[in-house]
């Protein structure tokens, strides 16, 4: 088993496909052997059969054996040794037996005649007791020997049987002829194996071969290259499917690694500013900025908003990590209006003086995680405040859809054209717009939001006119 | 350095978006005695370019309004030759080229270290021809060879280990300010110096004995501040 694990898959196909080819082949020829040597020996008896029957019924009438009602049915050497005579030819020879099993009669007289051979007990048993064809094969001086014994009855039918002729005929013709037969079976299956197994292993290795692009890509892959593909031959068979399915995973695996690496360079990025200014001041206030208590409080105000904001990228980093898996998220029936009440008071704080109205909708209870929810709304609602003058409201309303309710966070603010929008949900994307209120963002707000909106099964879209405002909506599906 | 004899300073003019950058910036160039200009915004800065001279733009590439190559392109197509330092977070080897092809002097990527920037500064300068760097700084008879970095009063040879080395420069640097004993550390041992500051005092006595510097002195002890130069053509 070892042995056989080590194989190639090429040679365990091989090494099947030969035993298997070789097996068959061999069977069939055996079968067809035997056959015709059944064959031959059928007619072989059927001819002995008809040639005695004839022969016997003529010796029991002219015997006057041939009476039922005869009380002394018995044989005498004289009348056996007519029948045995008679029975007897070139290629064949009889011999006539009594019911004990004792040769009467020998029919052969001349030498070219065979010889008989010695009765056999078993069959002979059988023939007496009324089996009218009893056939197998014997050897006389190391010759193969057809032998029939035909048990002697006055009528056919009758059960009275009063002696047993066994008929034998050389079979040397036959096994000459089947010599040759097997001679010719032999070496026609000796090309058919031949033939097949080359062929089986040419095609088993054209099959493979494609296979092994397969593997030399794979190999390239691990190394780091992730442009490979495998070129598809075929593409019905299953290894070109193989090929295809393999292909279309890379392309996907490349986008996926393609879209982290971008990732990891813009937090990289992200990271560099306010490390920058950490370390631009912290240099400068070791340089000697330090001494001076003005500079010292403005350059460790700054330092106090970089720390900040890298914590703050830190969270939302965090944030979106776990939402990548579900079981983060612990959603609870929340009754919507109930819910904005509160949250109205919590933003009232982050809103400032601005006008923030929620417009109350229909009586709704959707199944959500409400801090999940609230970090949607804070960062749609922080967005909405950072790029909208300071007068214009933002509104937050909600409709009842199809078994999910929509909500929506609407400024009247700087919109977005077509080219920022197609890009709007990828991180760290931040459009061209001047931030009005507040500070600069760090670009993470709304992929973050979508990330939290689909982990509850939602949709989240965006509208945007440039210059006339701003609509996030997004769905989250009813109790 | 930044400062010459006629008290002219340098000015320079910082397009940098980044307020805590700005502030660095700023702060740390004043120090070193540059006159500097902050402004946020790409058009402030082209605006301030036409209504004052300056003799260097540090400028960021990520601006809010235009971008910072578009920036230079716009500066050098008016004709201006002005020495232009550009700060970006991008390291790729694309990015440089296209800065530098679109008229910059030179490339400095963030995080960048404060002395290096200065270094890049003075390179700029120097080679726009705006300073000509004294290679020798002299005062009160002492003369500081920055090249073979050779020191002597009087015109004797004064042996100094490069601490004391630093010491002095940095004192004939900027006369008369007064540096806390935790400042020269910095700047003469190195930010990551743990030792306390005690030993800056060492090194002052040592500096003042081979310098032979008597009451009253050049490198004056100020009274729970630290030390000062004060040349006698200037001082008391």
């Amino acid at each position: 088993m070892r042995a056989w694990e080590k194989l190639s898959l090429q040679a365990r196909l091989g090494l099947l496909y030969a035993v298997l080819l070789i097996f068959s082949v061999v069977l069939v020829g055996c079968y067809s052997y035997w056959n015709i040597w059944q064959l031959f020996i059928n007619n072989k008896s059927s001819h002995l059969r008809a040639q005695a029957k004839p022969i016997i019924e003529h010796w029991l009438i002219d015997n006057d054996l041939a009476k039922l009602d005869n009380p002394h049915l018995k044989l005498n050497p004289q009348n056996a040794f007519i029948l045995a005579r008679d029975l007897t030819s070139r290629d064949t020879v009889a011999i006539v037996l009594n019911r004990k099993g004792d040769i009467i009669a020998n029919g052969k007289r001349l030498p070219e005649e065979p010889e008989a051979p010695i009765p056999d007990k078993r069959y002979f048993r059988r023939a007496l007791s009324g089996e009218n064809e009893v056939t197998y094969r014997g050897q006389v001086n190391g010759k193969p020997v057809l032998v029939m014994l035909i048990p002697l009855r006055p009528q056919p039918a009758s059960s009275r049987i009063f002696g047993v002729i066994q008929m034998s005929t050389l079979l040397t013709d036959i096994k000459e002829i089947l010599f040759r037969h097997g001679a010719m079976l032999v070496s026609l299956v000796a090309i058919i194996l031949i033939l097949g197994i080359v062929t089986g292993f040419w095609l088993i290795g054209v099959s493979l071969k494609d296979l092994q692009g397969l593997l030399t890509s794979c190999d390239r892959i691990s190394k780091g290259d992730f442009s490979q593909r495998v070129p598809v031959k075929n593409r019905r068979d299953e290894i070109g499917q193989l090929a295809i399915s393999f292909n279309r995973m890379m392309e996907k695996l490349e986008a996926t690694f393609a879209s982290q690496q971008r990732f990891v360079a813009n937090v990289a990025h992200e990271l560099m500013t306010p490390l920058t200014g950490l370390r631009g001041s912290l240099e400068v206030l070791l340089r000697g900025a330090q001494d001076d208590p003005s500079a010292m409080a403005r350059l460790s105000k700054g330092m106090y908003k970089e720390v900040n904001r890298l914590i703050r990228l830190c969270e939302q980093l965090l944030g979106l990590s776990q939402l990548e898996s579900s079981s983060n998220v612990h959603k609870q029936p929340i009754i919507l209006s109930e819910f904005f009440n509160e949250f109205k008071a919590d933003v009232q704080m982050l809103a400032g003086g601005r006008s923030l109205t929620i417009q109350q909708g229909p009586y709704v209870k959707v199944s959500a995680d409400p801090d999940l929810l609230k970090q949607i709304l804070l960062n749609l609602l922080s967005n909405a405040l950072r790029y909208s003058p300071t007068e214009t409201p933002v509104v937050i309303s909600w409709k009842l859809l199809p078994e999910q309710v929509e909500i929506r966070v609407s400024d009247q603010g700087q919109g977005m054209d077509a080219e920022t929008l197609s890009h709007i949900f990828e991180p760290f994307y931040q459009g061209k717009a001047t931030v009005v209120s507040g500070d600069k963002g760090i670009g993470l707000g709304l992929s973050l939001a979508k990330s939290m909106v689909e982990a509850h099964e939602g949709t989240i879209r965006i509208e945007s006119e440039p210059g006339k405002g701003t609509t996030v909506s997004f769905t989250l599906p009813l109790e | 350095m930044g400062t010459d004899e006629n008290n002219n300073k340098m000015t320079i003019l910082v397009i940098e978006d980044d307020p805590v950058i700005t502030e660095f910036l700023c702060t740390g160039l004043k120090y070193e005695g540059y006159e500097v200009t902050p402004k946020t915004a790409a058009k402030a800065g082209l605006d301030a370019l036409q209504q004052a001279t300056f003799d260097l733009i540090i400028l960021d590439v990520m601006l809010p309004d235009i971008d910072g190559f578009e920036v230079c392109r716009h500066i050098r197509d008016r004709g201006s030759d002005i020495p232009i330092l550009m700060l970006t977070v991008k390291k790729e080897i694309s990015d440089r080229v296209k800065g530098l092809d679109s008229g910059a002097d030179d490339y400095l990527t963030k995080p960048f270290c404060f002395d290096e920037l200065l270094a890049r500064i003075r390179a700029l300068l120097r080679r726009s021809g705006k300073i000509r760097e004294n290679k020798k700084l002299q005062a009160e008879a002492i003369v500081l060879d920055m090249e073979t970095r050779e020191v002597s009063r009087n015109g004797k040879r004064i042996d100094l280990t490069p601490t004391e080395f630093g010491l002095l420069e940095l004192f004939m640097r900027h006369p008369h300010r007064v540096f806390t004993r935790e400042t020269l550390l910095n700047r003469v041992l190195g930010y990551d110096y743990d030792g306390g500051t005690n030993i800056i005092d060492v090194h002052i006595s040592h500096l003042r004995n081979k310098l032979g510097d008597r009451p009253p002195r050049l490198i004056r002890t100020i009274y729970a501040m630290g030390y000062a130069f004060y040349p006698e053509e200037t001082g008391t």
